[in-house]
């Protein structure tokens, strides 16, 4: 908070301070359940698997520099490209949008002082941790799955995949779900309960609906994901039949299972990166968001309508024409509301007064990118034409220009954006004006001519391709793009590192932002906020006379709640102030049942069916110690 | 303004009435509660499409000359874990008023029906093995997967049971008064799952 110190304020600061302190060093960070923190697990742990994502496309795109390369036999090219896929989609992605930018700053932008399920929120991050590891060890023992990131069965069934490296893939997702799970229901149970006083729906900023509709979509979208592991593990380690057509089973039921959940997860990728758009856009163009109420509803109704084109991705496998036509329309139906938002940021910055900071610069990138990626989305409600393409590397340069374009540069734009207030520290503006162009033209170099390469019938996924096929010149300039696109991450990653350390102090508010996050101090306090900040409009930050009134009432000790570990909550719509929470403090709890989950996980590969058993015993003692505690015994 | 009420200290039985008389909007673990039926309906719902559509690509079904499931007992078991809706909710009445002591018993009463059913209904399945196994075909495979999901929902529901009964009898509290109301929402949940699995188990008799 933006305090003048008078007297009673600093004995306020001190007393919340005491309230909300955690236990230090390791063990504070090990039983932490302040929502920064984990927020800070979340972006370090998805960073690295970022890294071990990246340095399995190097490989790949270095297997593929030139023809009948060497570098991977073609099972380890198969095992790069699954796990690839796996760990930038489950274990990069989304937990760095939901879990690190999503936990770090949903409760600052709604005035809450932590998550609903604070203890739930820390055991969402250890539960990804265990699954990332339990998916590592299995590669680096040997078993890396190899039948994609969508692991096709009859590929990757049994008979044809006998090693483990499926079942690592199978359970890892499994375990994961768990924790993306969770951490949806923290989110959407956050916005509903624990919304400063007055900020009501239509009060609340554009990046925590981008949040509700995404944590929306996972509710729905996930149990398909896990119906789908489920049947297949249940195929794979006991025997039964799902899959097998002569016992009755069907392969295409995995591809509808699969992309039941894989659609919308596009949506569920993409959709946070929009709604870090929709904060950045503001701050640097100077003025409010054109179409505001029509941009929440677009964000909504981006991740309703993802539930109903699932097919798109089976034009191949032989539908009926009506169900093919079907999701073709559908495929179509869904661009207005992408359109929408993509109108409102272009019309924003036009209208506004743009000051190109790299922020800005990230999110311009994205939406060039997100319209290229777009457009060749569209191609593929073509019937005739998705059937052409199929399994090419066409699709492989639409996904990376709508994944990497449109869902990592706003991530990157939004580290560079909330890196002030995170740390304290501002980072080298020209230093991330140029890892901004390095990445960009790395990002075009690599993916774009992959566009020209499919549509001339290069298949996605080999391992290499014969010197007559004529495809040598594009793929070496793809390698080529992929070093420079490498080179321009990691100008982003030493930047930030190299700030930390040496940037200019930030001060509270270093680029006039909108939201309230940037009322607090930088970093924020473990409080987050010494009085719940009052709120009338989305664009909090803006309204001087609230952030006046708030210091007013941090003098007099209004709205301070000081009493314990305390936050408001409020009624759903209205946001009016309905109780005062007792929030749960750090608690070990979090760490252990994730680890006896992870046993469990442990023990089904292994097949050791007693020692899981024990384990899920473990596991339900873990779940009784969590709960043993109430809040007014803390 | 008057700061709200903190509700997390409302730990005996007038206390808790009045802030369930001053409430304005459900309590966290309610959302959370509906939040984790969704998901897990979901879930369901999947298995029962998955249940369909293996039916729908064969003339014959069951599979294999596997018999067709016998109605009545499945239907009556399922009757009887349905009806403990009705203890289930009175029992949150109850602990509403504060009337702890009717809450721990109506809950106790759901609790040990809801047990039989889970016992007779694993007898049940244990039957079942010995005409077909899940390795059998993919009914078989379908037909035990979607009950034992069912079956473990209620493992979990009969262990949230055990707690609360443990909880209440030290009295109530609303953080437990919390807890028995997501409690009860998860048994409906249950009881309306257990009646759409149920009909898909029965499906080729009916």
């Amino acid at each position: 908070m933006a305090v003048t110190a008078k007297p009673a304020t600093p004995v306020r600061l001190k007393r919340l301070e005491a309230i909300w302190k955690e236990t230090p060093g390791f063990l504070g960070w090990l039983t932490t359940t302040d929502h920064k923190r984990i927020g800070i697990l979340y972006f370090f742990t998805s960073l690295f698997f970022f890294g071990a994502g990246g340095v399995e496309a190097l490989l790949m795109r270095t297997q593929l520099i030139g023809p009948n390369e060497a570098t991977l036999s073609p099972q380890a090219f198969n095992e790069m490209m699954s796990t690839h896929g796996t760990t930038m989609i489950f274990f990069f992605v989304v937990p760095m949008s939901l879990g690190a930018f999503g936990n770090y700053l949903l409760p600052l932008m709604i005035g809450a002082r932590d998550m609903a399920f604070p203890r739930l929120n820390a055991l969402s991050y250890w539960i990804f941790l265990c699954a990332g590891a339990f998916l590592y060890v299995g590669v680096f023992s040997g078993n890396a799955p190899s039948a994609g990131w969508f692991n096709y069965v009859p590929l990757a069934s049994k008979a044809y995949s006998p090693g483990p490296g499926i079942d690592f893939y199978a359970l890892s997702l499994l375990f994961i779900t768990v924790s993306t799970t969770t951490g949806a229901v923290n989110v959407i149970v956050t916005i509903f309960k624990l919304r400063a006083p007055g900020m009501s729906l239509n009060r609340m900023p554009l990046f925590c609906f981008a949040f509700l509709a995404v944590s929306f979509a996972l509710i729905f979208a996930l149990p398909a994901l896990s119906t789908a592991l489920i049947l297949l593990e249940l195929e794979r380690l006991l025997g039964f039949h799902f899959f097998i057509p002569a016992s009755g089973g069907a392969p295409i039921l995995w591809q509808n299972l699969f992309w039941i959940f894989g659609h919308p997860e596009v949506y569920i990728i993409i959709l946070p990166a929009f709604g870090i758009a929709t904060s950045i856009i503001p701050t640097f163009v100077r003025r409010k968001m054109v179409a505001f109420p029509m941009v929440a509803l677009a964000e909504i109704l981006v991740a309703f309508l993802g539930f109903g084109v699932w097919a798109h991705h089976m034009f191949a496998v032989g539908l009926a024409s009506a169900t093919a036509i079907y999701f073709a329309a559908a495929s179509l139906v869904i661009v207005i509301p992408s359109a929408i938002q993509l109108f409102s940021w272009i019309t924003t910055i036009v209208t506004g007064t743009p000051r190109f900071k790299t922020p800005l610069l990230w999110i311009i990138g994205f939406i060039v990118l997100f319209i290229m990626g777009g457009l060749s989305g569209v191609t593929f409600a073509a019937i005739p034409f998705d059937q052409q393409t199929t399994d090419t590397y066409y699709v492989v340069a639409h996904f990376h220009y709508v994944i990497f374009g449109a869902a990592v540069f706003p991530l990157l734009g939004g580290m560079y954006y909330w890196f002030p207030k995170v740390t304290g520290r501002m980072y080298y503006e020209r230093w991330g004006k140029a890892s901004f162009w390095l990445t960009f033209v790395g990002t075009n170099i690599t993916f774009f001519p992959m566009h020209i390469l499919g549509l001339d019938g290069m298949p996605r996924r080999d391992y290499t391709y014969g010197p007559e096929m004529g495809w040598t010149g594009l793929n070496l300039i793809e390698t080529l793009g992929a070093y420079l696109l490498a080179m321009g991450l990691l100008s982003v990653f030493v930047n930030l590192a190299v700030s930390l350390f040496k940037g200019e102090p930030a001060g509270n508010d270093p680029w006039e932002g909108d939201t309230l996050e940037w009322s607090t101090t930088s970093p924020p306090p473990a409080y987050n906020y010494a009085v719940i900040p009052k709120v009338s409009s989305p664009y909090a930050m803006w309204d001087k006379e609230d952030r006046e009134e708030d210091e007013r009432n941090l003098e007099l000790g209004r709205k301070t709640l000081e009493q314990g570990h305390e936050t408001p909550a409020s009624t759903a719509v209205d946001a009016e102030w309905d109780e005062t929470l007792e929030m749960p403090s750090h608690s070990a709890w979090p760490p252990l049942l994730a680890l006896a989950m992870s046993g469990i996980f442990a023990m089904v590969i292994l097949q050791q069916w007693f020692a899981a058993a024990v384990f899920v015993v473990l596991t339900a003692l873990a779940i009784a110690g969590f709960h043993l505690k109430e809040p007014e015994e803390a | 303004m008057s700061e709200p009420p903190r509700s997390m200290e409302a730990t005996g039985p007038g206390p808790v009435k009045e802030v369930v008389r001053e409430r304005r909007a459900q309590p966290s673990g309610w959302w959370g509660m509906v939040l984790l039926i969704a998901t897990e309906a979901t879930l369901f719902a999947c298995l029962i499409a998955t249940y369909f559509y293996l039916r729908f690509r064969t003339s014959e079904w069951p599979l294999g000359g596997i018999e067709k499931p016998s109605v009545t007992l499945p239907l009556l078991f399922t009757g009887m874990l349905v009806l403990t809706a009705v203890p289930i909710f009175l029992s949150v009445k109850a602990a509403k008023r504060g009337a702890v002591r009717w809450a721990w018993w109506l809950l106790a009463l759901a609790a040990v029906v809801q047990a039989t059913y889970l016992g007779l209904q694993i007898n049940q399945m244990v039957d079942d093995l010995h005409s077909f196994t899940p390795q059998a075909n993919a009914y078989g495979s379908i037909y035990y997967t979607l009950i034992t999901v069912h079956h473990a929902h209620v493992a979990v529901g009969l262990a949230i049971d055990a707690w609360l009964l443990w909880k209440l009898a030290r009295g109530i509290t609303n953080y437990r008064l919390i807890g028995l109301r997501a409690a009860a929402y998860y048994w409906y949940f249950v009881c309306a799952a257990a009646v759409a699995v149920t009909l898909t188990q029965l499906y080729p008799s009916l």
